[in-house]
């Protein structure tokens, strides 16, 4: 036992000879607020669904609060909340009954706030939801996996087809959900700009591994481009350290490189003999060149 | 109180760190000035409350900051506050390497660079 949210290691799973996931190791502790970045098909919904245990990996092994998660006990399924990327609500219900049948799965349902939810994000109680907009279906699915105070909520792409002002407010509440430094959620999207305001930490899959976990603060710090700056005419030639991309033009020169410090760019300035400016780059920018 | 951007590569915590320095070098926030809380200031600019913990315990570790039992931190009343010219000096080191390096991609001359600092410095004091 500890007291880790999940912790997974060397986490794969494969359908059939079709390797999704690969050597998967990370931790959820408490507070953490994960943003899950990768393409289509980097594998962001199968590594939800086995945190999950919707299905069973082929190795490694994910455990949530402290129990394999492809056999986890109702107790501990209680604890966790989940906003899937399809909807799955019954369109012959009203939102109302709707509430009402997944309110009746949970003896600790919070009605005061979904109450007050329905009405800041303007959901209609008595709306039937086959007549509702995708956007609206979105927030009820929203709601649904807060009623029950998740200590643990993982949402795949959860707001996709909100306008910028509920995604605001759904933002916010995920905030207010964070605040108290208790509960965790790990969440996964398109829109970098939500998880660069939400998230501590980030996990950027590419091709079903892990290709970079950490802080979002380090991510910005150690991924950055530098312009460098020759004495001479002609750049000397030098090995950069982690380097990314690299374009030369006379005695200039732009790089991309990871695993920046300052104590690298001493050694590189001294032993090139150029001067370097860095430039921070942006969450979307990191993931596109990590990308090239 | 601060001017905060998720979007910038800077992280959250450094823009923090910068503009309380700042603000505490120049005297803007005079000893016993209380900070907005974690929660209020991660509610208020929808950002995430480690990367504004994390400033603030940098900036308590530095000595300008005070933490207080149920209540709001506060500026250090014997901060090395108002600090010495050198300090304020380098504080601003960065910026004017800056403005210098671009002024000279630009081929502006130093009387130029300097008449255009002049102007606007008395611009702003109006």
């Amino acid at each position: 036992m500890n007291s880790s949210t999940v912790e997974a290691s060397k986490l794969s799973k494969a359908f059939g000879n079709k390797q999704v996931l690969q050597d998967m190791s990370f931790g959820v502790s408490p507070g953490d607020v994960i943003g899950v970045l990768g393409k289509n098909g980097a594998g962001k919904t199968t590594l939800l669904e086995l945190m999950l245990g919707f299905t069973p990996p082929t190795g490694g092994a994910v455990r949530i609060f402290g129990h394999e998660s492809y056999s986890l006990p109702g107790s501990i399924k209680a604890r966790v909340g989940f906003v899937p990327q399809q909807d799955e609500l019954l369109d012959q219900l009203t939102v109302a009954d709707q509430l009402r049948v997944i309110a009746s799965f949970y003896p600790r349902w919070d009605s005061a706030l979904i109450t007050r939810l329905c009405e800041e994000w303007g959901v209609n109680l008595y709306a039937r939801i086959k007549s509702m907009s995708v956007g609206e279906r979105q927030k009820l699915s929203i709601l649904l996996a807060f009623g029950h105070r998740p200590e643990l909520l993982i949402l795949d792409e959860p707001v996709a087809s909100l306008d910028p002002i509920a995604r605001r407010q759904f933002l916010e509440q995920l905030l207010s959900i964070s605040a108290d430094g208790e509960r965790s959620i790990v969440f996964s999207s398109h829109i970098v700009s939500d998880i660069e305001r939400l998230a501590n930490r980030i996990w950027i899959l590419k091709e079903g591994r892990l290709d970079w976990q950490g802080d979002l603060d380090s991510l910005k710090e150690s991924i950055v481009r530098l312009h460098i700056r020759g004495a001479g005419a002609e750049l000397p030639a030098m090995a950069i350290p982690g380097v990314l991309s690299l374009q030369r033009d006379g005695a200039f020169a732009t790089a991309v490189v990871r695993d920046w410090t300052p104590e690298v760019q001493d050694a590189l300035e001294k032993s090139a003999s150029v001067q370097i400016e860095v430039e921070a780059l942006g969450l979307e920018e990191i993931f596109v060149e990590l990308h090239r | 109180m601060f001017i905060l951007n998720p979007q910038s590569g800077i992280p959250i915590y450094r823009q923090i760190l910068e503009q309380v320095r700042r603000m505490v070098a120049s005297g803007q926030l005079p000893p016993g000035t209380a900070l907005p809380s974690v929660r209020d200031l991660a509610l208020r600019h929808t950002i995430n409350p480690m990367t504004i913990s994390r400033a603030y315990s940098i900036l308590e570790t530095e000595g300008l900051l005070e933490r207080h039992r149920g209540r709001p931190m506060t500026v250090a009343s014997q901060a090395r506050n108002h600090s010495q010219l050198p300090k304020r000096l380098q504080q601003i080191g960065p910026l004017v390497e800056q403005t210098v390096m671009a002024a000279k991609q630009l081929q502006l001359t130093e009387a130029e660079l300097v008449k255009t600092v002049r102007r606007e410095w008395e611009q702003n004091d109006e």
